[in-house]
């Protein structure tokens, strides 16, 4: 059965129901709900590192470094190459690595994308 | 004189039409967000209510851009003859009491060329840009105009013979003599009828052929950037107003309603943009509701399903008569 | 007026660059070709650089919508070469993240369709229901696009708590939702005059021409390689494979519409009969394959995804080969956009008729291209393609 304009009732309806968007970068920010699990930027916890350079060699997308420091070696993490895969959380060995709920990552200066 | 000048150029005239056509272009804008769902506009101003202003504004100061190959007469009289063209067919609408600023036996009837001039003039945009896609947006802009102008004319016209008047103040007068607006009765079929024609004249959804973006990009206006773009947009929120103006004039009783002695022309204002508010909702609710037709379909569409009722009305209207 | 129009490779229908060469007379096409090769990103040749673990979140980037197919292929794939096989909680977990994802993808395309079809209100409506499967894959996965969730051996997270009920209530939403939409679209007169006798193709034009996936059974041919070929435990998950047979764009929405419905079913059933016991094997992340060659098929949800890799028993592939469904289907495209009799197409027709194989151009663009006219031929063998690439092969930091 063709009826043109089937939609009606639902765009009249939808005149009176809350919006879908929600105005992220401006209000409601609260509103964002990001679940348990999330994959953000990367956290890092300098005293359980052990310098195994696991994360080093599993990461696609080479955003780790090595550096040597006072205790030995340690990774420095780049997040504007990470692509939040993860997988050197997964594979660290004392869970130094761990992935945050932060996902605002937008810096004007390199520096601040750079996870120490 | 003075008077008539200051008429022309500020309320009801040029100033007021281009503040009223940038406000229903918001107007439109957020019914169409609303009915999906969304938020539309919300950054300009309070509800976003400067955005079509903020937009213009920014079109405007952008560089101005001649292609090559390009007619340079043709690219640069359209956009200056659109918007043009649909003031001074905006200068007919009885804003501010029963007649326009202009008004003459057969104002109707000058309206309705004027629209048709306008399509032509989008013809000669399109193929004066001398581009592929905008070649062929402007051949479908003049093969739609076949299809709605004579059914947007006949609905048209079987009102005036209903009001024994081919100007928009006798219709109008009419209206308010009856006591009973045109649209309750027979002339609701000519009110449906308006408003689909009126929505491929104006070129939106479910007869954006013309300038279908996902088909040929933008259509006509495919080469057109800066002032001229901001100019032809100028010119689709003018005839929005004329449209809605007209249907709210014609079909609503135009700007009669209860009035407070003294306060007339502003209480003529205000029920004229409510009235013309509701035309441009249901414009707005129409595209929502539909997809794209192609060209040949909705050709054949005009001549099947508009045509027809809009013969038969004009019939009935005389019967009646 | 007979002039050729070019769609793409900049074109507001499709984000990707894709050229389409039209000759047209007046809005007629008589005659269309097509191109793909904007795009070569070169991925075959990086995952030949990398160990096994970082090449899996490699391949999930040549696609981003069909991600989860594609990163099962991989891990399929090089499970076969070391001759393992994920337990079956994972094959289930693999199901629900897969079946979600040609939910979203359906859905994205079903909007995006009606989108280039003028019908904004639809669009809208349809991505804004997808966000609410887009959340669950965020839920499952910790990510809304790029699950990561595949891993060689398994999957990378177990069902977080309380995740059955939101999956669960989403389905059901999805699934009245989908059904009032279907409605919608069947009644809809601008909707079917647009889709209805629109680039047809024959059920025989799309067996010749290799055509695969949803577009390959809205011609009405029963085909699927969850059914062919049950890679993730599918054999065990009644289904049935949505076919429509009127064989033009209408039938692939239709198909499309339908399938998502049996996607609600099938994850609701691996719901339901969830095993227990691990989601993962064991397999350290830096390791030695075997030498041998494996190929692995996936119904990924624009058509069979087909990888094929060749081990020399070192910690890195050969050579790998990725067949992306969109390459498959493109070359249909033409055959529809041809007029021919009384089939007549229009340049309106294109964004539907294009649209309707769901195309992905960044997945396909890596072909090589014949010349035909010039009559000028070559024989690449395998050795001789690694061989280039080798001769520049650049070691890791």
């Amino acid at each position: 059965m063709k009826v043109p304009g089937r939609l009606v009732a639902e765009a009249l309806k939808s005149l009176f129901r809350r919006r879908a968007t929600i105005l992220y970068p401006y209000r409601e920010l609260d509103k964002v709900h990001l679940p348990e699990g999330f994959r953000g930027r990367i956290e890092f916890d300098r005293s359980k590192c052990i310098g195994c350079q696991l994360c080093f060699r599993v990461c696609p997308a080479k955003a780790i470094e090595i550096v040597d420091d006072e205790k030995g070696k340690r990774p420095i993490f780049y997040i504007y190459r990470c692509i939040y895969c993860a997988q050197c959380a997964e594979v660290c060995p004392t869970k130094a690595i761990s992935m945050s709920k932060i996902f605002e990552n937008i810096a004007l200066r390199k520096e601040d994308m750079v996870v120490r | 004189m003075i008077e008539k000048i200051l008429a022309t150029v500020f309320f009801p005239g040029a100033i007021f039409i281009l503040a009223v056509s940038l406000f229903y272009e918001w107007v439109d804008r957020k019914l169409y967000a609303r009915f999906q769902n969304r938020v539309g506009p919300h950054l300009a101003g309070p509800f976003g209510l400067f955005q079509p202003i903020a937009d213009l504004i920014k079109l405007l100061s952008k560089e101005d851009i001649v292609p090559m190959a390009t007619d340079r007469f043709l690219f640069t009289l359209t956009p200056i003859l659109a918007p043009a063209l649909i003031l001074f067919a905006c200068m007919f609408l009885p804003v501010a009491g029963p007649s326009g600023i202009i008004s003459f036996e057969g104002d109707l009837i000058a309206v309705i060329a004027l629209l048709s001039i306008y399509t032509i003039t989008v013809y000669l945009a399109g193929e004066g840009s001398n581009n592929r896609f905008a070649s062929v947006g402007a051949v479908r802009a003049a093969v739609q105009l076949l299809g709605y102008e004579i059914p947007l004319t006949l609905s048209l016209l079987s009102v005036a013979l209903a009001a024994g008047s081919l100007s928009i103040r006798g219709i109008v007068e009419a209206q308010a003599e009856r006591g009973l607006w045109f649209i309750a009765g027979i002339q609701a079929i000519g009110f449906a009828i308006f408003i689909i024609a009126s929505q491929a004249e104006m070129e939106r959804i479910p007869f954006d052929i013309p300038e279908a973006e996902q088909e040929i990009v933008a259509g006509w206006e495919v080469e057109y950037s800066g002032k001229r773009l901001a100019l032809f947009r100028l010119s689709k929120d003018l005839e929005l107003f004329l449209l809605s103006g007209l249907g709210a004039a014609v079909f609503l009783g135009g700007p009669i309603g209860p009035v407070i002695p003294g306060l007339e022309p502003m209480l003529y204002t205000i029920y004229f943009i409510l009235k013309s508010i509701i035309v441009l909702a249901i414009f707005t609710l129409v595209r929502a509701l539909f997809a794209r037709l192609r060209i040949d379909q909705m050709v054949s569409f005009s001549w099947r399903y508009l045509m027809p009722p809009a013969m038969i009305l004009i019939i009935l209207t005389e019967v009646i008569m | 007026m007979n002039f050729e129009v070019p769609i793409g490779p900049q074109h507001p229908i499709h984000v990707e660059p894709l050229m389409l060469r039209l000759k047209v007379e007046g809005e007629l096409i008589v005659d269309a070709d097509v191109d793909v090769s904007y795009i070569h990103r070169g991925i075959e040749k990086a995952l030949e650089l990398r160990p096994y673990i970082q090449g899996l979140y490699l391949v999930e980037r040549i696609c981003g919508i069909c991600n989860a197919a594609q990163s099962l292929c991989y891990c399929l794939n090089v499970e076969q070469l070391l001759g393992k096989e994920a337990p079956p909680r994972a094959r289930y977990l693999r199901i629900v993240v897969e079946e979600l994802s040609r939910i979203h993808s359906h859905l994205l395309w079903l909007g995006h369709y009606l989108h280039t079809l003028g019908f904004e209100t639809l669009f809208m409506y349809f991505w804004r229901d997808r966000e609410r499967v887009m959340d669950m894959l965020e839920l499952i996965t910790g990510n809304r696009v790029t699950t990561a969730y595949n891993t060689i051996g398994g999957v990378r997270r177990d069902l977080p708590p309380g995740a059955e009920q939101k999956l669960r209530r989403t389905l059901d939403y999805i699934e009245e939702r989908v059904r009032y939409y279907e409605k919608v679209i069947d009644s809809e007169p601008t909707i079917l005059a647009r889709t209805q006798r629109v680039g047809i193709l024959k059920p025989g034009d799309a067996v010749r021409m290799g055509v695969t996936g949803p577009h390959l059974r809205a011609s009405g041919i029963k085909h699927d390689v969850r059914l062919d070929d049950p890679y993730s435990g599918h054999d065990e998950i009644p289904f049935n494979v949505i076919t429509w047979d009127t064989c033009d764009c209408y039938a692939r929405v239709k198909v499309r519409l339908r399938e998502t419905s049996e996607c609600v079913n099938m994850i609701r059933y691996a719901l339901d009969h969830m095993p227990s016991g691990d989601y993962r094997l064991k397999i350290p992340p830096f390791f030695k394959a075997p030498p041998g060659e494996s190929l692995s098929r996936v119904e990924a949800p624009r058509g069979e995804l087909v990888h094929y890799s060749i081990s020399d028993g070192g910690d890195r592939p050969y050579r790998y080969r990725v067949r992306t469904p969109t390459l498959a289907n493109l070359l249909s495209v033409v055959e529809m956009l041809r007029s021919r009799g009384d089939y007549e197409v229009y340049i309106a027709d294109v964004p539907a008729i294009l649209g309707g194989i769901d195309p992905c151009i960044c997945c396909s663009a890596r072909i090589l291209i014949t010349d035909e006219a010039k009559k000028r031929r070559m024989i690449t063998t395998l050795d001789d393609i690694i061989r280039f690439s080798r001769g520049r092969r650049v070691e890791r930091r």
